[in-house]
């Protein structure tokens, strides 16, 4: 009976969705706009772990609504939107990130700054993951969040990055290591 | 077995990662400005438009005195309240325009000069990409002083990358 409802729940949920999505791709800012309130969350929350940065991740959050307003007749579809929306979301922050980065670099000369030391790592005994990811060097980060958290394969996560996938499983496993000393050091001083 | 348990601890730490997080700011109404102007970062006045006279190195001069006063005016309006956005807008729009001309009127210049680095328009464009990010927060933050330097200075930028690669060749040595 409660998975029946559940199951109700999902399919109408689905449907709803799928009338947003082809009001939007009609040119329907209202509907977009719906889309955009039961997205945003999760789109903000993969672009503050890829950019370990809010503000960086509010500008990423608006620029991958702005792009996927032009996609969105790409979407056809066939998997699921949050999937495809995520895989938008990607692309479209990591492109935006070395846009940034690119440009800062060039007009103020900033070289990359590694370990974001500056990161709040939360309180001793208390494991805050979210704040050890944001300490990870960039690529190592990246690689971390897109494999690790958003379930891309290290293939994918090569191409996304422009990387060879050994680096992809290489900058994995620094990752991993370093978060699992730091999460052990926390631990020790509990 | 240490490994093991740190492994899983991170899975569990994973496990709990909140999927959504708040942005601080209210991100909609920057993205429907840009549904609303899909064309406003484009900036793509031929040059042919420009006279094919000899560069007026003048305009390069008033461009510079202009920015210097437009910034000083921009200074002392700094406090002046509501209206201040618009003054904004007026001044990078003014600041944008003068920057179009100047770039213009050096490329008619150069115009059939082998130029020194293959990559150049690149680096233009992602000064240009540096402007328009630069010109979208001043329109969050229009009392923001800083960023209107920080686009003077792409702006700058633009101008001494377009007369390095076009220099003389014995002033590259």
């Amino acid at each position: 009976m409660t998975s029946s409802v559940i199951d109700a729940s999902t399919t109408f949920q689905q449907a709803q969705e799928k009338g947003l999505i082809e009001a939007a791709k009609q040119g329907d800012k209202l509907a977009y706009r719906q889309l955009y309130e039961s997205h945003v969350g999760r789109v903000y929350a993969l672009c503050f772990r890829l950019t370990a940065d809010k503000a960086l991740a509010e500008d990423a959050t608006q620029e991958v609504f702005i792009q996927l307003w032009r996609k969105l007749d790409n979407y056809s579809g066939q998997s699921k939107f949050s999937t495809w929306l995520h895989s938008v979301t990607s692309n479209v922050t990591v492109s935006y990130i070395r846009k940034q980065k690119g440009w800062w670099q060039k007009v103020f000369n900033i070289e990359d700054a590694g370990l974001h030391e500056d990161a709040d790592a939360g309180s001793a005994g208390d494991i805050d993951l979210e704040a050890y990811i944001l300490k990870l060097p960039e690529r190592a980060r990246m690689v971390f969040v897109l494999h690790a958290i958003e379930g891309f394969r290290h293939e994918e996560v090569a191409s996304m990055l422009d990387m060879a996938v050994g680096s992809s499983k290489a900058q994995f496993h620094r990752a991993k290591q370093l978060l699992t000393e730091w999460m052990s050091d926390a631990n020790e001083n509990e | 077995m240490q490994t093991k348990m740190s492994e899983q601890r991170l899975q569990d730490a994973l496990a709990a990662l909140p999927s959504e997080k708040s942005p601080q700011r209210d991100l909609w109404r920057g993205i429907e400005l840009a549904l609303e102007n899909p064309g406003q970062a484009k900036n793509d006045a031929p040059v042919s438009e420009v006279s094919k006279n000899k560069a007026p190195v003048w305009l390069a001069s008033a461009a510079s005195f202009a920015l210097v006063a437009t910034l000083g005016w921009f200074g002392l309006q700094e406090k002046a309240g509501s209206d201040l956005s618009i003054q904004s807008a007026a001044l990078v729009e003014s600041l944008s325009q003068q920057q179009q001309n100047q770039v213009n009127a050096m490329l008619v210049r150069f115009e059939g000069q082998d130029p020194a680095s293959d990559n150049w328009q690149e680096q233009m464009k992602e000064l240009d990409d540096a402007a328009t990010a630069i010109k979208v927060a001043l329109e969050e933050d229009p009392a923001n002083g800083a960023l209107l330097q920080m686009l003077q200075h792409v702006y700058q930028q633009q101008i001494a990358l377009i007369e390095r690669v076009h220099a003389p060749k014995w002033q590259q040595i």
